[in-house]
Order: structure tokens, then C-alpha cells, then sequence
């Protein structure tokens, strides 16, 4: 459980992909979601796989990435099994699984190499309304805090005699109602205490914040952006002419 | 009964947490464990009970090694009360979520009624029998959880920081449980910054710094000793502060405000 919630956090690193520009990153993103989602055969994907891992690589998140599918592995299963049983063949079941795999990865990339403030940053520069942009921040924000918040909860009620790794599936299902209540009424208590500490912060007193920081892309932004396009337009001519 | 040997843990993310750790608890102990924040505390206490196991070393509880054994199977003997009392509360009603541990222990439905019952007489609990937890305060919301743990009678309780956000006289009747408990030959771990409310009782207390155990010495000891209270970011509670400007020796200083009070009365009244 400490493993799968240290997947999620984003934590600063001294890597190139680290120091981009959070609109670059946003780009490579949604190029590689793009790959992803058109990825029709076992090269296709396997390239787009590759590009992720070599990205995270660079990142150093490789282990952290790794976490994270291990987590979606449940999910691409299930997506291979129906697909297999609706009539699909193996390899094209086995294509969409992974494909889903693909595109948790691009996505991840992006979270797990961006701060949640340079999240504020880059929606705000798409212009996105001031409490959209905070009500999504502030959900990024909370989900270790929620992750922790899960892992306390589970050790106090272990604790408790709770064993959730005994009986059978309705059973393990009925014991987890001791840990997601309490989890759901934290949550909601902290976030009626945030609202409160924020309101006690002027937030809302006016209707366009200044910021201290503002985006400036550099000239490696500036190179990384361009090369990137590029290489997306050379694969994507690539996938669709194959 | 509880046994630490040359114990570490180390975090997934590197963070040595506990270094080399060995110690033992007695029974019918009482042990202050004090420290800064991040000194291992709640780590050390977490291997009591088997939530969490050595990275290297033995922990044994009641002679048993505790990788080789539950966390149910050891909690039912070692009973821990977290800080976070709405990190534990989920049923509808306080009369269930004391039977709650009861249940998960197997124990039979005349023993739960029972317990249930002395619970919410023991804690001042029972006008809210039939109260949702939610709806209790943050010092009956504790009181419940400390209830909830006792009511299975295991043979040590552990609280994690069991005074924050109680007040005055909740802390004396904690005082108060802590040292029957004590004439029961339980054994009573207490995890806490608030030296104001352990000096009275005058804890065997282990000191923590950076995941090891720098003091472990009796209360008048450590509690007296600058250079410990500074290691672990403590002060001198406000009676050993007193004596000190008193000039008092450190086998005169005020244990209780009772002591301090005659050693007034004496000098300045009676004298």
C-alpha cells in the first residue's frame, strides 16, 4: 500500500523533463495520448510503449511509471478478457489492453513530472475560470493526501482485528466499509475546513489574482516543443499509412 | 513481553526511520516515548502490533516474532489508539463501534453485550449509546476510541499523542484510567509531546532522536536533563522549570503541584 501511494505523488527530481516548460510537457503528453488512442497493431503500440519508457527514463520515474501500470494491469486484463469474449481475436484483444495501458502511461507522465503549482500555472494560462482551475488543483493536491489519509486509516483499523485479506469476495468487499467511511468523512471535513482557512484568505475578494510566477518559455522549450511535433508527425503519417 | 533487537526500518523512499533500535517493555510498565516529530515514534509502535516489520532485527511480543504473526493476532494483546480519532470512527451508532473490535476478536454476543456495556459506563459514554460517533466532540470522539480498544482488554495499550485537543479535565481522567490501568499490572505506552501531562506520573521515558533511542531513563531523570531535552526538542515541564529557579537539588524537585505546594507551605508558612 506505501509503494502504490508513492506512485502517485509527485515529487521534484533533477531531470531535463523535470525542467520543462509545463506546456511542453502538456504537449508530449497529449501527443503520446494521441499515439495511444491510434495504436491499431502490436508494433504500434510496442513503439509508443517504448517512447513512454524512454521519457521516463530520462525523467527518472522509471520505477514510479512502472508502479503506476502495475496498478492498471487489473483493468487491462479485464479489457482483454471481454474484448476476447465478444469475438475479438487474441492479438487485437491483447493490442487494446495494452493500449489502455499506453494511455495511463502518457497521462502519468505529465502528472508525475509536474508540480501541482505548475498545473495552476498552465490551465490558468489556457484562460480556464479562477475556481475551475483551483477546484482542480486542489483535487491533484489531495490525492496523496487521500492515499496517506487510506493508509492511516487501514493500519488503525487493523488495529481493530479488521482482516481484510480473509473470507470471500462479498466478504472483503463488506470490509471495506470501515476504511472508506472514515476516509469519505475526512475528506469532507478537511475540505469544509480548506474552504473556511481559504475564505479567511480573501480568496474570492477579487475576480483576477495576480501571480507571483508566470510562464516563460525558454529556448530549450522552444527546441524540445518543435522536435517533438515533428517526430509526432512523422509517426503519426507512419500509423496511419500502416 | 515487548522485545526490540537491533531493529531498523527503513521507508520505501530511503528514509531510515528506525536505526539499530533495542529495547523491552516490562509488564505493568508505564513508558513515556517522547521525541521530535520524525524521530520514529510511531514507527517503533507501529512494529508492536505488526502493522508494520522490521527491515532488519526481531521484534517480539510476548515472546512471539512478530513475522511470524498477525496484526490481528497481536493487536488482540497489544491495543493501540491512534492519534486521529476520525480516522477509526465509521459506525452508526458508539455502541457499535465499541463492538466493533469485539466482533473482528470473536468474541461471544453475551461477553460483547457486556463489555459494551462497562465500556460506556467506564468512559461516560452511555447517554450516547445509540449516537452516531460523527456527531460527538473531538474529546468524546478520543474517549471512544480509548474505549473502544479497552473494551477488548488487551494486556498492553499503546496511545498515540492521547491529549491533543482534550482538555483540562479529560487529560486528569485520562490521568486517572492510565493509573488504574496501572494497578491492573497493564502495561501503558504513551506517545507524546505534552510533558505537562506525563511528569506528574513520572513515565520510564525513552527519548528518540533521528530513529534511535538517545535516553531511556526514568521521568526525574531525563525530564532534568538539558542536553536530552534539547536533543529531542523538549523544555522542561513548568514544576522542574520552577525548582531549578529555586535552586532546588534534583532530588527535591516538585513532582506534583501537591509537592511543590507543601514545600511553599513549609518554607514560607510554617518555617
Amino acid at each position: 500500500m506505501y509503494w502504490m501511494a508513492n506512485a502517485f505523488i509527485f515529487r521534484r527530481r533533477d531531470s531535463p523533463i523535470h525542467a520543462l516548460d509545463p506546456r511542453v510537457k502538456l504537449l508530449i503528453s497529449i501527443e503520446l495520448f494521441t499515439l495511444s488512442l491510434i495504436s491499431s497493431t502490436i508494433i504500434h503500440i510496442s513503439v509508443t510503449l517504448a517512447v513512454i519508457f524512454s521519457i521516463a527514463a530520462l525523467a527518472k520515474i522509471l520505477v514510479r511509471i512502472y508502479r503506476t501500470l502495475l496498478f492498471t494491469a487489473g483493468f487491462s486484463i479485464l479489457i482483454f478478457v471481454i474484448n476476447f469474449l465478444v469475438g475479438y481475436s487474441i492479438i487485437t484483444s491483447f493490442v487494446l489492453a495494452v493500449r489502455f495501458i499506453a494511455i495511463v502511461g502518457s497521462t502519468s507522465l505529465f502528472f508525475l513530472t509536474t508540480s501541482p503549482d505548475e498545473l495552476e500555472y498552465v490551465m490558468k494560462w489556457f484562460r480556464l475560470p479562477q475556481d475551475v482551475v483551483f477546484a482542480f488543483v486542489t483535487a491533484v493536491r489531495f490525492v496523496p493526501v487521500l492515499m496517506l489519509d487510506a493508509i492511516q486509516i487501514m493500519d488503525a483499523q487493523k488495529s481493530r482485528g479488521l482482516e481484510l485479506e480473509r473470507g470471500n469476495f462479498i466478504n472483503r468487499i463488506k470490509k471495506l466499509a470501515p476504511i472508506l467511511i472514515p476516509l469519505v468523512v475526512t475528506a469532507v471535513i478537511r475540505s469544509g475546513e480548506l474552504a473556511e482557512a481559504m475564505e479567511a484568505r480573501a480568496y474570492g475578494a477579487v475576480k483576477n489574482p495576480t501571480s507571483l510566477y508566470t510562464l516563460t518559455l525558454k529556448r530549450r522549450d522552444k527546441s524540445v516543443g518543435i522536435l517533438s511535433v515533428t517526430i509526432f508527425a512523422a509517426v503519426l503519417i507512419y500509423f496511419l499509412s500502416g | 513481553m515487548i522485545e526490540f533487537i537491533n531493529v531498523s526500518y527503513i521507508h520505501q523512499t530511503g528514509v531510515v526511520a528506525l536505526n539499530e533500535v533495542t529495547v523491552q517493555f516490562g509488564k505493568g510498565e508505564l513508558v513515556a516515548i517522547v521525541g521530535a516529530n520524525g524521530a520514529g515514534k510511531t514507527t517503533l509502535v507501529k512494529h508492536m502490533n505488526g502493522l508494520l516489520k522490521p527491515t532488519k532485527g526481531t521484534v517480539k511480543v510476548f515472546g512471539y516474532d512478530t513475522t511470524q504473526q498477525t496484526v490481528a493476532a497481536l493487536s488482540r494483546r497489544v491495543g493501540i489508539v491512534f492519534q486521529n480519532a476520525d480516522h477509526q470512527l465509521f459506525s452508526d451508532t458508539v455502541e457499535h463501534e465499541i463492538e466493533f473490535g469485539l466482533r473482528n476478536f470473536g468474541f461471544s454476543d453475551d461477553v460483547v453485550k457486556q463489555r459494551v456495556d462497562w465500556a460506556l459506563r467506564f468512559f461516560g459514554l452511555k447517554e450516547y449509546a445509540n449516537t452516531s460517533p460523527m456527531m460527538l466532540s473531538g474529546g468524546e470522539k478520543k474517549r471512544l476510541c480509548l474505549a473502544a480498544v479497552l473494551a477488548w482488554d488487551p494486556d498492553v495499550l499503546v496511545l498515540d499523542e492521547p491529549t491533543v485537543g482534550q482538555d483540562l479535565l479529560h487529560k486528569e481522567k485520562l490521568e486517572q484510567i492510565i493509573r488504574l490501568l496501572l494497578t491492573q499490572e497493564k502495561t501503558v505506552i504513551l506517545v507524546s509531546h505534552d510533558i505537562e501531562f506525563l511528569w506528574p506520573m513520572q513515565p520510564r521515558t525513552v527519548v528518540m532522536s533521528k530513529g534511535k533511542i538517545i535516553a531511556d531513563r526514568p521521568a526525574s531523570k531525563v525530564f532534568t536533563d538539558d542536553y536530552v531535552l534539547a536533543s529531542a526538542r523538549l523544555i522542561n515541564p513548568q514544576l522542574v522549570e520552577l525548582s531549578k529557579r529555586l535552586k532546588l537539588s534534583n532530588e527535591e524537585v516538585f513532582d506534583t503541584i501537591f509537592t511543590a505546594k507543601r514545600w511553599f507551605l513549609t518554607k514560607y508558612r510554617w518555617s
